[in-house]
């Protein structure tokens, strides 16, 4: 059933939908000149699925995936908005009808998080580099200058150059500092790739979605390789293709 | 790793959870009429978590949710928006989630304790806290106003 309450400027329906956690998916209506209702989640949904994430940016398949369930429905993406129009009062009840399917489906992007699936940054990673049409070879076995076995993330063959990526993902300040450390030392004991007729790249890609980070961990990685941010991640594009 | 009943108790009770420095309201990634914070908790238990906050001046509502790295929300405050419960049971607009084996976080009760109203996070944020055990050494910014009219 579908509840309609006065909500200060705006008319609130409360639809019969829920978003996963199972709070009900309200939506806005507001009328202006000319006879046109606008229908609009006022970026409810946005903001609820901000509120269960760490991720300080949407990945792109995130967003691809909004960008795709918003044209399916019809509705409009604006600033964070979900938002349809009606010139005609015969036409509301679809207008809200698409708006609430959109959100519905939007907040469904909950579980493409980490943090409600068992994927982890790297394979968000790995999805990424599909994306970019990318060939990599995963946990990938390299023998240092000591002797010693490393297993690298990614070793990544795009057509200007070959790289090797560590990625850096923690929960915890004090664990951040010990990984910062290992990738350290196995770009040390792997800098014979980097001299080689075919050189390889070091990229170390930093998980930012929590705040575990210090400037002497950036500091230390920049020292040895090259840095990208998961929350940028134009950056890793740009290294790798450079 | 799911988070046990028994560890959600003892991160709920344990009353080292600190908050260090001032909270400031920050637009999001879309520019949207919300806006959010977040911050790293500090715990003698050195438990991974975080508290997110979001506001939605146009609504309005209001969510505090306090968010475990390794097993997403664990509990949180909603103003603003109601909630129905897994046996279909409805929640009035001001409920708290709280983590359970069973269901998540999609269990969501009433408290007594939240009088605040959704427009005012400052004094939602204190009466969060006392429930939530968190210590703030710093103060929450008030949000900064906003346009209504140029978002819709």
């Amino acid at each position: 059933m579908f509840e309609c309450s006065v909500n200060g400027d705006y008319v609130r329906v409360r639809t019969p939908f829920l978003y996963p956690d199972g709070d009900f998916i309200d939506l806005f209506l507001k009328s202006a000149n000319q006879g046109v209702t606008t229908v609009s989640d006022l970026g409810e949904t946005v903001r609820w699925l901000n509120s269960n994430t760490l991720s300080a940016k949407r990945s792109p398949k995130q967003a691809g995936l909004i960008s795709d369930i918003s044209q399916t429905h019809g509705v409009e993406f604006f600033r964070g908005m979900l938002k349809a129009r009606s010139s005609e009062p015969t036409a509301l009840a679809d207008a809200v009808t698409r708006v609430s399917q959109a959100a519905l489906r939007i907040s469904d992007l909950i579980f493409t998080s980490r943090l409600r699936s068992v994927e982890s940054v790297t394979d968000e990673v790995a999805d990424f580099l599909q994306e970019l049409y990318l060939p990599f070879e995963r946990n990938k076995k390299l023998i240092g200058r000591s002797g010693k076995s490393w297993r690298i993330d990614f070793q990544v063959s795009a057509p200007q150059k070959s790289s090797l990526i560590s990625v850096l993902s923690s929960g915890s300040r004090s664990a951040a500092q010990q990984i910062t450390k290992s990738v350290v030392a196995t770009w040390y004991d792997l800098s014979q790739y980097k001299a080689s007729p075919e050189p390889l790249t070091f990229i170390s890609l930093v998980d930012d979605s929590a705040d575990v980070w210090s400037e002497e961990d950036f500091n230390l990685v920049e020292s040895i390789s090259d840095v990208a941010r998961w929350s940028v991640p134009e950056t890793l594009s740009q290294l790798l293709t450079a | 790793m799911p988070l046990s009943d028994a560890e959600f108790d003892a991160i709920l009770t344990d009353c080292t959870k600190l908050i260090e420095g001032d909270i400031v309201w920050q637009e999001d990634e879309d520019h949207s009429p919300s806006l959010e914070f977040k911050k790293e908790i500090i715990t003698a238990g050195g438990w991974p978590l975080f508290l997110k906050g979001t506001f939605n001046p146009l609504v309005p509502a209001i969510t505090f949710a306090l968010i475990s790295k390794t097993s997403g929300r664990i509990y949180a405050l909603d103003l603003g928006k109601g909630h129905k419960n897994p046996d279909g049971r409805r929640v009035g607009d001001t409920h708290k989630h709280r983590w359970s084996e069973e269901f998540k976080d999609k269990q969501a009760y009433e408290p007594e304790d939240i009088t605040a109203a959704p427009d005012n996070p400052i004094q939602a944020w204190q009466q969060f806290c006392q429930e939530a055990t968190i210590q703030h050494n710093g103060r929450m910014h008030p949000p900064p106003p906003i346009q209504g009219d140029l978002f819709l």
